[in-house]
């Protein structure tokens, strides 16, 4: 049962990695940083956050190079 | 014990520098070539690297990072400082650094190996670093909020200006080497068209099915890419369905202009997120592939150390070494591009200070790396190869015949066998004439690939190296076209409100249409362009790419005097006066020049005559002289924008150094780090 809760979890560091690496945030991350920080306020679900993300990177400067 | 570590690396860079230096008249192994890049990369950053972050900017992981201070988990993350190395690294290398280092392989491998080398270390890697320094110190300012701030308002309004023709002049050029790759190549056409509902379908899947589940779509992408390759293949063997993907020069770009109109205003996540998370993996798997081929084959260089045409005859691009090898290889030593990416989103996931000097001048040290392997690539290709491939049709003449005997003339050997047997293991018709890089470094990393994976292969190969080229410059296509748009509507708001709506969709088809319209026309000129296109676009790209660097360095220099350290400003001035020198040099000469080939202004005198003889049908000459006097005006209005700026900055310091305005910059206050 151990064994497996440590594959489950190393299985979500790489996945957070990779996703931090094209640039998108954890969501996991993001509730936690919430719960913490802003207790009374309600935390966006995934969906929603997803698309938060998507209109805030886009709609800024360059994100990528020649 | 460090000690001795680090004078053996410095022992290996040095001897492998003299082993590129004094080879003269036989072939050398491309082994010495990378040897010599890591080696200087090695000491600089140990040494002028650690001075950059210690002397001159002062890192401090006491001072609480924006990432830290301005937490929200959604932009400002603090992020672990590989993970944050490997994010900006795929933002900032893209298609630059291997088209740049291909184009001047006709000098030699000499001239381009140390200009990327040397460049970088002191100025690409210094400009990179200082702009993500700055902006991580004013909580993740852009380059063009920093120009400003510290600057003044006009030269802000100048540097966005500035900034939006160079991302014109940048995706024509990038579409340019994408058209002359995929023209008259089925396979390759049908490949590209694939990735179009690949990433709907990735879109689909992170929007609607499972939301936020990324790593999953992208796997479903990366191995439709695969099947829409294998596919390819079977399209470009079938008598059917081949000539459905046979299109001309023109129709490709007329294609990639609607195609760029589209992406642009469709939502963000139906075609631009996907495509952009899938041309970020591909782009790292294949760097790292390229980069274990090298390892393991080390290919002879068979390009010579220094070739004839640096005298500025050579076929590929007209000038004279310099200042045109430094105006070619623009990204790769020193990208002027990199700054708004460095102020971007990466300053905002900084977790402690003293990470942005792997993050900015480590990043930019990688991406110099590729443009090494991508002249290895290229150079360890049979010279008469490269040249058939990078000389435009023009002086090639129409057949594999006429096109061994025009580089017979230039002194290099291939036969016409040899041209048509590569063009057939290649899956292609022909090979000659594809000017703008991408089709030699393709042939270069299928050679490689094959040595190591067995020659049946390498037809693949070629594709898989086209595709994975197209794929990214595509997504710079699209994220551009986009990043234009807003930036006109910002500008354009100025002049009519409305347009500065950037949500109100007639603005957005509106300013779409301009920014498309904007590009698209350059790329079609470079596309009916007798000489190929590449030969007059890349320079003003590389010439526009360079004085936004000098921009850049401006700002730097800026922060530095108003920050108390007037003392290390030749940091930044130095590279800064080595840049103008180049590009302003670069841009009299493509305007001025006397030689037909070079100069804009000579060209279209040269179109008149020729009409004037009845040599050239007068419709087409007339557009030819206008495009001419068109591209002679973007010169001068890039060199006039940058000389603008130079006095601009120029006037700020003195001001400062002679104490007539006070030596304080808008720095954020300083803040207690916890992590420390």
């Amino acid at each position: 049962m151990r064994e497996r809760s440590e594959v489950a979890s190393s299985v979500r560091l790489i996945a957070s990695t990779i996703r931090r690496i094209v640039g998108m945030p954890d969501y996991a991350t993001f509730v936690e940083h919430m719960k913490r920080r802003h207790p009374q306020c309600a935390v966006p679900s995934e969906r929603e956050f997803f698309d938060q993300y998507v209109t805030a990177r886009y709609s800024g400067g360059p994100t990528r190079c020649c | 014990m460090t000690k001795l570590l680090w004078i053996a690396v410095s022992a290996l860079g040095a001897v492998a520098w003299g082993m590129l230096a004094l080879n003269r008249g036989e072939t050398i192994s491309a082994a010495w070539l990378v040897l010599a890049a890591l080696g200087t990369y090695l000491v600089g950053y140990r040494v002028y690297s650690r001075f950059l972050a210690t002397r001159v900017f002062g890192l401090d992981n006491r001072r609480a990072t924006p990432a830290e201070r301005l937490e929200n988990g959604r932009d400002f993350i603090p992020t672990s400082r590989w993970v944050l190395f490997g994010h900006h690294f795929a933002a900032i290398a893209g298609a630059g650094p291997l088209v740049g280092p291909v184009l001047a392989a006709q000098f030699g491998y000499l001239p381009g190996v140390i200009w990327i080398v040397f460049g970088v270390v002191l100025g690409g890697a210094v400009q990179d670093f200082i702009i993500l320094f700055g902006s991580m110190r004013r909580d993740g300012k852009s380059l063009g909020q920093m120009a400003k701030e510290e600057i003044g308002p006009l030269p802000g309004l100048v540097a966005m200006v500035a900034i939006l023709a160079i991302m014109i002049i940048l995706l024509a050029v990038l579409a340019l080497v994408i058209v002359n790759a995929l023209k008259d190549s089925p396979w390759g056409v049908f490949t590209l068209l694939c990735t179009i509902p690949i990433a709907f379908l990735m879109g689909f899947w992170m929007k609607v099915w499972r939301p936020g589940h990324t790593v999953e779509a992208t796997l479903v992408g990366i191995v439709g890419l695969m099947l829409a390759l294998v596919g390819g293949h079977w399209v470009a063997e079938s008598a059917t369905l081949a000539p459905l993907f046979r299109h001309g020069g023109t129709t490709i770009a007329w294609s990639i202009i609607v195609y760029g109109f589209a992406a642009s205003v469709l939502p963000v996540w139906m075609l631009l997120l996907p495509r952009d998370y899938l041309s970020t993996f591909m782009k790292i798997g294949t760097i790292a592939l390229l980069a274990l081929g090298l390892l393991l084959v080390v290919p002879p260089i068979q390009m010579p150390a220094v070739t004839r045409f640096i005298d500025g005859t050579g076929p590929v691009f007209a000038g004279k070494i310099f200042p045109f090898c430094f105006i070619t290889i623009a990204c790769g030593a020193i990208s002027g591009f990199h700054a708004l990416v460095s102020s971007g989103t990466t300053p905002k996931m900084i977790r402690q200070e003293k990470d942005a000097r792997v993050i900015g001048y480590g990043g930019m040290l990688m991406e110099s790396f590729v443009a090494v392997m991508a002249l290895a690539a290229a150079t360890a290709l049979h010279p008469g190869v490269y040249f058939a491939i990078n000389a435009p049709l023009a002086s090639l003449g129409g057949s594999v015949d006429s096109a061994a005997e025009a580089i017979r003339g230039w002194g290099f050997s291939v036969t016409p066998e040899t041209l048509t047997a590569l063009a057939a293991s290649v899956g292609e018709n022909s090979i000659i004439g594809r000017t703008g890089g991408a089709t030699s470094l393709a042939v270069g990393m299928a050679s490689i690939f094959s040595s190591v994976l067995g020659q049946g292969m390498m037809a693949l190969w070629y594709h898989f190296a086209i595709m994975f080229e197209a794929l990214f410059i595509l997504t710079t296509l699209d994220a551009g076209t986009r990043v234009g748009r807003f930036m006109f509507q910002e500008l354009g708001g100025h002049f009519w409100k409305p347009l500065a709506r950037t949500s109100w969709y007639p603005s957005i088809i509106l300013s779409s249409i301009a920014v498309c319209a904007g590009w698209g026309y350059f790329l079609l000129q470079g596309v009916t362009d007798p000489l190929g296109g590449i030969n007059s676009l890349w320079p003003l790209f590389g010439i526009s790419n360079q004085l936004l660097a000098a921009v850049a360095l401006c700002v730097g220099t800026t922060l530095l005097i108003k920050g108390g350290k007037q003392r290390y400003a030749w940091t930044t001035l130095l590279p800064l006066t080595w840049l103008l020198i180049v590009c302003l040099t670069a841009g009299w000469q493509k305007i001025f020049a006397a030689d037909p080939r070079l100069g804009f202004l000579s060209h279209a005198t040269r179109v008149r005559d020729q009409i004037a003889t009845g040599a050239l049908d007068p419709a087409i000459g007339a557009r030819l002289i206008f495009n001419d006097r068109l591209d002679a005006v973007v010169a001068a209005v890039f060199m006039t924008i940058t000389v603008v700026l130079v006095i601009a900055s120029a006037r700020e310091w003195i001001a400062v150094l002679r104490g007539r305005k006070p030596a304080e910059t808008k720095e954020a206050a300083y803040v207690e780090s916890a992590y420390a």
